[in-house]
């Protein structure tokens, strides 16, 4: 449906009187929306008068020389209802009846004037999003609406939302349909609102114009409405961070070489740039310089927090789908847990899996078993394999190593405290065995015994779980048949011990059942490489076939 | 319901005000400033830093004027009409401030006059009973002048403010305390005729400042002030028909002397502790400064301060930075106050500025550095301007050999000073300075002279080699 609107000089502001300089169109031309129809000049700026809408010239009265004011009409487009994006400007302009009544310029808390009289609704102010869909909308022409009641729905890409009446009336035309795209400004609706008696006529002041159509009343802009809608981006933009500021070492970062552009950009990133070398002129820090640093510590190269990028793994409601019930970790498992994950996303794990032959190991552990169990010693195989971890750590020390803090030396330990994992009903637990390498089997065993009761008790002390460089985790008493444990960092490496099988081994000749113990070394590969690992698990094999040796009193 | 509520809330509209709520509000914010006078701008704009340039401008012009009598050019005594310049001085200080208004106007920031005290950490109230929720504040508040306790009322005792009107030009006048407010109103009222005489506590004129800054000010202002008088106090003021009666002790001062005017400008006084900041929480120190993070926050994370309530020289480009850092802030940015150095000027004829480590400070630290100095003698545009009494000093690390600080005296000494300043901050070194074309001829030359003497390629003067 065609219709003709009044082109209006929008809100000069301050401005009075304003020279037209330039007029752009002529009667007939077809405009878009926001395309310049005449150019006018203050004493401080030339601006253009954008078209309202999508249409065609009908009528256009201004010509150069003209002085023009706020609300002047100087002509009429052509439009087509339905095409229908429209700016409003900053003018309320209301026909009622045969007249034009231009009101006053909009009121100061930028709310409608709640008058009657036909008025477009339109789109408020969406924040920073432009070209929204329409998702639904929910009036009809003819429908009686009170103020606030929802006229469509907007959908972004953060969220849906309806945008609301400002005034009560019955709806004249509906100007969108779903699956429509509209702005700020946007028209939604035509309506004939019912005046609200208590409030004044705030058009008694102003210019009675003829009006443009007698027929169809158009009043195509009111702006910046629906004050209560909120407005996406601003509420964004309030939302505090935290106030808690990254550490930085405020001395340092103060004498720091680098430019203002520079720090600002570290600022942003909480680095700290204490903690950098510049790779510019003179050791400048570049931009470069605090992108590598941060890109450093995302992937684990350096020292830094870690975590905060990691994607979460989803959120589930269980219920959904049976009952359930919520069981608290142990205080070992919140203790144990965040380690654990450390290690995993700090470390890039290696293991290497392989067998021992334990066959005479077996044999002879079994004839030494009784004599000692008299003793009161379980001659477990665990203390055999300690006594042979002893012997392969003197061989490779920098698996009985750590990293220094700053990722660039090797601390390797002239002492060897061998770590085991204790399966306890609190979760798991790592006593340390102290100066492995100064005990023979039979002492290995007896402190073996006696640190698993106390695990399984409850009554380790602080000391006997700490200070371990190397750690044993042995599930071959219940079974498995090769897994891959999580190094206990800061160590470098942790053997896995599954079950022992009987196995056909080829000895040249034929194949012979043999005892074979399965290992798996989980290693650090910044700090041990894979040859090294298996040359380790090759020698500690060795040494767990030579019984006589591991039985060998420790020196 | 609160009578007005708004996401941001700027107590106050100087230049630390302003700066931040337009700031804000183009960052999306929805603002309201709060002002108590009448006019925005804050002292800055209304009655310091702009009047007062204004006023140094015509007494510049009267003493170049006079200056060139000895090269052939004589005026003649210039007839002042007070009226007239004051009248000028207002129509400059109102053009900024109605362009304030209409800045404020088109980033829709809502403007409320009115002395805002804190009911709660979310509420103001301002003294016509109205209330703003807000959901961030920045309180830029500002300072005053220090009145001495135990003053008598009398109209001929004024402050800098007073000081502005010029109302009637006095006579003779006492200007008490030789910092770098009452030393500029000191160079105004002297070239507009009056004799000037300044008194100090301490030892110095503009305590703090490298002592060798002030030989060449001294040079020039003594012999046109009646007095300057250091380590010497003001003991007693007594109003008398003929003029304000002044009492002094000290070694260099009369024991008595009677001025038509005194002008008290003995410092300023940070106005944090008349906000009711504690009922928002807001920790608020006795001498009414607020401390803040580098982000500007307060002890309340949602509560700012800024300018010259909080610590650090009280300058309006301090406010202005630090208005930034708190509006991005407030906004979700995550901006610091970063700077390294404040630049310092004194608008005195001849000007005095300097930025990053000066030597006093140097000293007490036990900084190892180099210094070089240029005797602006040895400017061609020095010279031309009949002025060779300043010089441009720069520090030096001895090790990085960048830029530490810089000092200079003579006139435009502080736009001189922002290429230091630009220096310290990019970490530039004597070479970055050295190595860059510096216009000829131009006092900015003496900034490259400094850097060259530095590494001993200087030809302009003969100086010892340093390396």
């Amino acid at each position: 449906m065609a219709t003709t609107i009044d082109i209006i000089i929008p809100d000069l502001g301050d401005f009075e009187d304003v020279e037209v300089i330039e007029v752009l169109v002529k009667a007939g031309d077809t405009v878009a929306r926001e395309d310049g129809l005449i150019t006018l000049e203050t004493d401080k700026a030339a601006m253009d008068v954008p078209s309202p809408e999508n249409g065609a010239i009908e009528v256009l009265t201004a010509t150069v020389g003209d002085k023009v004011n706020s609300g002047d009409i100087i002509g009429k487009l052509t439009i087509e209802v339905g095409d229908t994006v429209v700016i409003a400007p900053a003018i309320q302009y209301e026909p009622t009846g045969d007249t034009t009544v231009l009101a006053t310029p909009a009121t100061a808390d930028g709310k409608a004037p709640k008058t009657g009289g036909v008025q477009t609704l339109v789109v408020p102010d969406l924040g920073d999003f432009d070209d929204v869909e329409v998702i639904e909308v929910l009036i009809a022409n003819g429908d009686e609406i009170s103020e606030e009641d929802p006229l469509v729905t907007l959908e972004t890409d953060k969220a849906a939302m309806d945008v609301p009446a400002i005034v009560a009336g019955r709806i004249e035309s509906v100007l969108v349909k779903v699956g429509d795209k509209v702005s700020k400004g946007s028209s939604l609706a035509i309506i004939e609102a019912v005046a609200r008696a208590e409030l004044p006529d705030v058009a008694t002041d102003a210019t009675i114009i003829q009006a443009p159509d007698a027929t169809v009343v158009l009043a195509p802009m009111i702006p910046e409405v629906v004050a209560d809608t909120p407005a996406p981006a601003k509420r964004q933009a309030s939302q505090s961070p935290s106030p808690e500021l990254p550490p930085i070492n405020e001395a340092g970062f103060s004498r720091a070489h680098a430019s203002p552009s520079v720090r600002k950009l570290a600022r942003e990133l909480g680095v700290d740039l204490a903690q950098l070398n510049g790779s510019g002129a003179k050791d400048r820090i570049l931009h470069d310089d605090v992108k590598a640093f941060v890109k450093a510590i995302l992937t684990g190269q350096a020292a830094g927090p870690v975590g905060g990028g990691l994607p979460k793994t989803p959120s589930i409601d269980y219920s959904k789908f049976g009952e359930i019930e919520s069981q608290p970790l142990t205080h070992i498992q919140k203790i144990s847990g965040p380690r654990l994950q450390a290690s995993w996303i700090n470390l890039p794990h290696v293991t290497q899996h392989d067998l021992a032959d334990i066959t005479d190991l077996e044999a002879r552990r079994q004839e030494l078993k009784g004599p000692a169990k008299k003793r009161g010693i379980p001659l477990t195989p665990l203390a055999f394999i300690v006594k042979g971890v002893v012997a392969a750590l003197r061989e490779f020390p920098q698996v009985n190593s750590s990293l220094s803090d700053d990722g660039g030396s090797l601390v390797l330990k002239k002492y060897i405290h061998i770590g085991f994992a204790a399966d306890t009903d609190q979760g798991l637990m790592v006593p340390v065995i102290r100066d492995a390498d100064q005990k023979d089997v039979y002492e290995l065993a007896t402190e073996l015994a006696e640190l698993s009761a106390a695990a399984r008790e409850g009554k380790l002390k602080t000391p006997q779980l700490q200070g371990a460089s190397f750690t044993i985790s042995s599930l071959g008493g219940i079974g498995g048949t090769a897994f891959t444990p999580i190094v206990n960092a800061p160590e470098v490496a942790i053997l896995g011990v599954s079950r022992s099988s009987m196995q056909p081994v080829w000895n040249g000749s034929e194949f012979a059942p043999r005892l074979m113990l399965p290992l798996s070394l989980s290693y650090d590969h910044r700090v041990v490489d894979g040859a090294a690992a298996v040359r380790f698990t090759t020698f500690l094999g060795q040494k767990l076939s030579d019984v006589e040796d591991l039985l060998r009193a420790a020196p | 319901m609160a009578d007005h509520q708004a996401q941001l809330v700027v107590i106050g509209a100087g230049p630390g005000g302003y700066t931040a709520a337009f700031r804000a509000a183009d960052l999306g914010m929805d603002v309201v400033m709060v002002e108590r006078w009448d006019t925005l701008g804050g002292v800055c704009l209304n009655v310091g830093c702009i009047p007062s340039k204004a006023l140094l401008h015509a007494a510049k012009v009267v003493d170049d004027a006079a200056a060139m009598a000895d090269h052939g050019i004589a005026f003649g005594k210039p007839r002042i009409d007070a009226r007239k310049l004051r009248d000028w001085k207002n129509e400059v200080v109102s053009k900024l401030t109605g362009g304030l208004t209409q800045l404020a106007k088109q980033r829709k920031v809502r403007v409320l006059h009115g002395i805002a005290k804190f009911v709660s950490a979310d509420n103001l109230q301002l003294d016509n009973g109205e209330t703003i929720a807000f959901e961030k504040c920045i309180i830029a508040a500002g300072s005053e002048s220090i009145m001495l306790p135990g003053l008598p009322e009398d109209p001929r005792i004024i402050d800098s403010t007073g000081a502005l009107e010029l109302d009637p030009l006095p006579k003779r006048m006492l200007v008490v305390g030789g910092g770098i407010i009452g030393l500029e109103m000191a160079c105004v009222y002297s070239a507009l005729g009056t004799d000037v005489s300044v008194v100090e506590l301490l030892d110095s004129l503009m305590p703090g400042t490298d002592k060798d800054l002030l030989r060449p000010f001294l040079k020039i202002v003594k012999p046109r002030y009646e007095a300057i008088m250091t380590s010497t106090k003001v003991t007693g003021m007594r109003p008398t028909v003929p003029g304000i009666e002044v009492t002094f002790e000290g070694k260099n001062a009369p024991e008595i002397g009677v001025y038509d005017r005194v002008l008290v400008a003995v410092g300023r006084r940070a106005n944090g502790d008349q906000l009711d900041a504690d009922k928002a929480g807001v920790e608020v120190s006795d001498s009414g400064v607020i401390s803040v993070d580098k982000q500007m926050r307060t002890n309340v994370p949602h509560i700012f301060a800024i300018g010259d309530l909080v610590p650090g020289p009280m300058l309006a480009h301090k406010a202005t930075h630090e208005a930034k850092v708190a509006a991005e802030v407030a906004a979700g940015e995550k901006s610091h106050f970063d700077a390294r150095t404040i630049p310092s000027v004194a608008y005195t004829d001849p000007e005095i500025a300097w930025v990053g480590l000066t030597e006093t400070e140097a000293k007490e630290q036990g900084v190892d550095y180099d210094r070089t100095r240029i005797p602006w003698a040895a400017s061609g545009r020095a010279l031309s301007l009949g002025r060779a009494e300043g010089f441009t000093k720069l520090l030096w690390d001895k090790k990085t050999e960048r830029v530490l600080g810089g000092a200079i005296v003579g006139p435009n000494a502080g736009d001189l000073i922002a290429e230091i300043g630009l220096a310290i901050e990019m970490g530039a070194d004597a070479t970055d300075i050295g190595q860059t074309v510096h216009p000829h001829p131009t006092l900015s030359e003496t900034v490259a002279f400094a850097a060259e003497a530095y590494e001993g390629t200087l030809t302009d003067l003969y100086m010892p080699k340093k390396r």
